[in-house]
């Protein structure tokens, strides 16, 4: 399936007239998006550090686990806004980029992870799951979230 | 003066081979660059939890000197990491960061998020060593916390910036924003 037209389309859309007529707008929803990088980095870190027993182990996992599942919501929401915003100022030449398609094959990889499989697993007390089922849902969460973020610092370098 | 100095020194650091290595390798440069954010990810992560905790916006059951404890080893990895990339990354390219307003506004902006964070630590001993960690945080480490948010997101914003050319001293400026950026010869010209 060719996706060239949705690029094309945002290439002529009014995010695309503002994001490239306003270097300034530009550049402040580029730091906005990277300061929801931090939240979103602390809110995976400390669950998957929690479900790996290696931080706040006096604290219950599911406390940990819906404490930081909002936050990371959160951040995923205004990465995915200002992402957008940001895509349309270079919308054909992303459409072209490699590390573009790496990073949205990682993201889309990391929600459907997080909301199909993680989530729901995480739902049943802790206890009662696999001690190497929690490990391997944290240590792949961190893989998975920390390639996104490497491989979009990527697209700027290449 | 200062700016003389700064100038100075960042040109002697520039002299070295290794600083125009790491500028020049696409390779080594993009990975310090990299780390760099990903430092960032784990440092302010961390800190944003702890801080959002102090305001009473997340972990609201358990006692904030707890998350602020327990969190405080995995954010001062990220920190380390985060500045060891930092200086490198400024020891790529010395001249341009040091002449660069949003760099100039970003150490400014550590500085105080590096005397806020001292303040906040010394609280947060006193209320461990009067046993009070089971009690919310007083108005003053709220205060300080909120205030460490802005200071860091300031840091990470100005950061980015550091990448666009706007202000740097090749434009035409004005003489007070030559003189805020620290482009020496620049304003030796003006005058």
């Amino acid at each position: 399936m060719d996706l060239l037209f949705i690029f094309e389309w945002l290439d002529t859309s009014f995010l695309a007239d503002m994001s490239k007529a306003y270097g300034g707008v530009f550049a402040v929803v580029q730091m906005v998006h990277l300061v929801s990088l931090a939240l979103l980095g602390g809110a995976v870190l400390i669950t998957d550090l929690r479900l790996l027993g290696l931080v706040l182990r006096d604290v219950p996992s599911e406390v940990v686990t819906s404490n930081m599942d909002r936050w990371f919501s959160l951040a995923l929401i205004i990465m995915a806004v200002s992402g957008v915003f940001m895509s349309s100022a270079v919308a054909i030449k992303l459409y072209y980029n490699e590390m573009f398609w790496a990073k949205m094959i990682g993201l889309s990889v990391g929600a459907l992870f997080v909301y199909f499989i993680k989530r729901p697993l995480l739902a049943h007390p802790h206890e009662t799951i696999n001690v190497w089922a929690l490990r391997l849902l944290a240590i792949s969460s961190i893989v998975i979230w920390f390639t996104v973020a490497a491989s979009g610092r990527w697209i700027g370098f290449s | 003066m200062l700016n003389e100095w700064l100038l100075n020194f960042a040109r002697w650091l520039d002299s070295f081979a290794w600083s125009t290595a790491i500028h020049e390798s696409f390779y080594l440069y993009a990975w310090i660059e990299s780390t760099h954010v990903l430092a960032i990810m784990v440092f302010l992560g961390m800190l944003f939890i702890i801080d959002l905790r102090i305001l009473g916006l997340a972990f609201a059951q358990v006692p904030a000197a707890r998350i602020a404890e327990r969190l405080d080893k995995p954010m001062m990895i990220g920190f380390a990491v985060m500045v060891i990339t930092g200086l490198l990354l400024f020891f790529a390219i010395p001249v341009r960061s040091t002449q660069s307003v949003w760099f100039r506004i970003k150490v400014v902006l550590l500085i105080a998020a590096g005397i806020n964070a001292f303040l906040f630590r010394n609280k947060m001993k006193e209320v461990r060593r009067d046993g009070r960690e089971e009690v919310e945080p007083s108005k003053r480490l709220r205060l300080g916390a909120g205030t460490s948010l802005f200071l860091w997101m300031g840091v990470v914003m100005t950061g980015r910036a550091i990448a666009y050319d706007w202000f740097d001293c090749h434009k035409d400026l004005s003489y007070a924003m030559y003189w805020v950026a620290g482009c020496v010869d620049e304003m030796a010209l003006v005058e």
